[in-house]
């Protein structure tokens, strides 16, 4: 029974400092995610917990044992890695069985826990067979059998469906957390991809630059971002971003005729500002109103996509409610509640 | 024209190019000229191997003047060649030294070259550059140092003199270094977590991964071995250690030289290369295009 306990954790090689000072905490059985963009830290910080890369300096805690210096295969955890890394030169059954011969298992117990983790994952009629024989899904699974034998209190993940073609991806993704609830143990998953990390966690830690920018549920990370880069980084397609400034009332938004939205007094008046909405935001309709001008339409059946600029705007994504008669050069009223406008200061901090 | 009239028309061009009334006449010299070329390197490469199993047959002054047909002395000439050497003396010699040597080599450079790629330190690079420049100096300038030293250890007249030297080979390190660049470096992470050693991983996931690299090096190493001349030349003064090559070299240089004789020492001598590449073909194929799936 194991959550992970992090405090100041850094990370550097050399001069370079990759993780600059985590404090994270994990409940038991907890799925967290760590998610951002390429470089952010996310891997190193797991390869740190896996005991792959030392840590420069802070405690590192699983369970209620300080790890720092602990041999990776005595940490209680057990690792899934994007390529899988399966011995190529062993049969499923072999891979599967390797770390538990290297423990001393008896083969009868080890035979046991490969057939038990092999039923789980439905590779019974594989085990015999080499990794090359195997598709990327198998391997996958196979990878994930190999985890599960060794019955870790905590699953590490770096990556595992990046190499799986997008419909195994979804498949895999109900898999795992399937597989999840019938374990029960603590997991922690690495993904750049946020509808992953959407789908599948209890928690999400968002990271850039080898800091945490936020902590919390997938819902609490999408209604309620710390600032302007999870914001933009949780929720597909992206938040619509607008340079405004605060006024009286409201903040003013220029482009044709310069609208004012009415918000909550969150900074003085003369404050520059960027709103952030969500494209969804649009369908519902509401009160508030900015001009745009339609540039593409995307008809996906269900809900149709407006790309389209306010004045001088980036080029923002409106979900229409599914407007199928729009065409791009129209001009659209984009309406919105107020409400849902999040607003967020020129060092991209959140004003609530 | 719809795509698929156009791939069907693709498809004629094709065909009617591979068939050949359209081959045009440039074409057709290129490629007279490429078979002739090639006849011609073949011929290079296979007619020392003829003459050699030619002359095995016949008798000495015939090979002198020339004869290129088969001729009717080969069971003299091989009941000559073990009544003139103690042939299985020297191929236990030749066969010790290559063997041990082989294994030796693979053993050591090996583990240098995977341990160069593996691990980082400050020195690795320049440790490196500092080795493959070694690799500049001919082995005739480090004959001399390298005598000295095997008489000052009192290695002279032993197997150890000729096997020590070649042990931490350059070209084994650097081709083991180059292999293993390819070798995923998860496996070792994930060995790692299933708790292996560094030694055990070397040993449980390297070596049976990299086998057809090993199987390169194997034939590489052998056939340098066993052909190995100079160097056993040098440091073996006795007949009881002399290896097959030292052992031809001394028929040739009598006052009358049998060539029927040398020559079946010559075809013995070639044998155990010829097995060990016929038997590691496919994996020196792969070793040297460096598969790692």
């Amino acid at each position: 029974m194991s959550g992970l306990r992090l405090r100041g954790v850094t990370k550097s090689f050399g001069s370079v400092k990759v993780i600059k000072g985590v404090d994270l905490d994990v409940a038991d059985k907890e799925f967290v995610v760590f998610v951002g963009p390429s470089g952010c830290g996310k891997s190193t910080l797991l390869r740190m917990i896996a005991g792959l890369e030392s840590v420069t300096a802070g405690e590192l805690h699983i369970g209620d044992k300080l790890m720092n210096d602990v041999d990776p295969s005595r940490r209680g955890i057990a690792m899934v890695f994007q390529s899988y890394a399966l011995y190529p030169h062993m049969t499923v059954r072999e891979n599967m069985g390797f770390a538990l011969r290297f423990a001393g298992v008896a083969k009868p117990e080890i035979q046991r826990q490969v057939q038990e983790a092999a039923r789980i994952l439905e590779l019974e009629p594989l085990l015999d067979r080499l990794p090359r024989a195997l598709s990327g899904g198998q391997r996958q699974r196979v990878a994930i059998g190999r985890a599960i034998v060794r019955h870790p209190e905590v699953f590490l993940f770096d990556e595992p469906l990046s190499n799986l073609d997008a419909e195994l991806r979804v498949h895999m993704r109900i898999e795992l957390a399937r597989l999840h609830k019938e374990l029960k143990t603590t997991i922690i998953y690495v993904t750049h991809d946020q509808v992953e990390a959407m789908t599948l966690a209890d928690k999400i830690v968002v990271l850039r630059d080898g800091i945490i920018e936020q902590v919390g549920t997938p819902l609490q990370l999408y209604d309620d971002p710390d600032n302007l880069f999870v914001a933009g980084f949780i929720g597909s397609p992206k938040m619509n971003f607008l340079k405004g400034v605060i006024v009286e009332g409201g903040v003013r938004l220029p482009g044709h005729g310069d609208v004012v939205v009415p918000a909550r007094e969150v900074a003085a008046a003369g404050t520059p500002v960027t709103v952030g909405l969500r494209p969804e935001h649009f369908a519902q309709g509401g009160p508030a109103m900015i001009g745009v001008r339609v540039e593409l339409v995307e008809h996906l059946g269900g809900e149709t996509y407006a790309y389209a600029r306010h004045g001088q705007s980036e080029l923002m994504t409106l979900a229409t409610n599914n407007a199928r008669d729009l065409a791009a050069g129209d001009t659209y009223e984009a309406r919105f509640d107020p409400a849902e406008l999040l607003v967020f200061g020129a060092d991209g901090k959140r004003l609530r | 024209m719809s795509t698929l009239e156009q791939a069907v028309d693709l498809d004629h061009a094709i065909v009617a190019r591979r068939t050949g009334p359209s081959l045009n006449l440039p074409a057709l010299i290129r490629r007279a000229l490429v078979y002739v070329l090639l006849s011609v390197a073949a011929f290079v490469s296979v007619f020392p191997f003829l003459w050699m199993i030619v002359s095995a047959t016949n008798a000495s002054p015939d090979i002198v003047t020339g004869k290129a047909t088969i001729g009717e002395a080969l069971l003299t000439n091989v009941v000559g060649f073990f009544t003139q050497v103690d042939a299985p003396r020297i191929f236990w010699n030749s066969a010790f030294l290559a063997i041990v040597g082989t294994l030796l080599t693979l053993a050591v450079s090996s583990l240098a070259g995977y341990g160069f790629e593996v691990f980082r330190s400050r020195f690795r690079e320049k440790i490196f550059g500092g080795m493959l420049l070694m690799l500049s100096i001919p082995f005739a300038a480090l004959m001399v140092p390298l005598f000295v030293m095997m008489a000052n250890l009192k290695l002279i007249n032993t197997y150890a003199a000729i096997i020590l030297p070649g042990i931490a080979s350059i070209f084994i390190i650097f081709y083991f270094r180059q292999a293993t660049k390819a070798f995923p470096h998860e496996l070792r992470d994930a060995a790692r977590i299933d708790g292996l050693k560094e030694w055990q991983i070397f040993l449980h996931i390297y070596l049976p991964v990299m086998r057809s690299t090993y199987a390169a090096a194997i034939i590489i190493v052998f056939m340098a071995n066993w052909n190995n001349y100079l160097w056993p030349l040098i440091v073996l003064q006795t007949n009881e250690q002399k290896t097959i090559t030292l052992v031809i070299q001394s028929l040739s240089s009598a006052y009358y030289p049998d060539y029927g004789v040398i020559m079946v020492g010559t075809i013995l001598a070639t044998l155990p290369t010829l097995v060990i590449f016929f038997v590691l073909q496919r994996r020196f194929v792969e070793g040297l295009l460096g598969s790692v799936k």
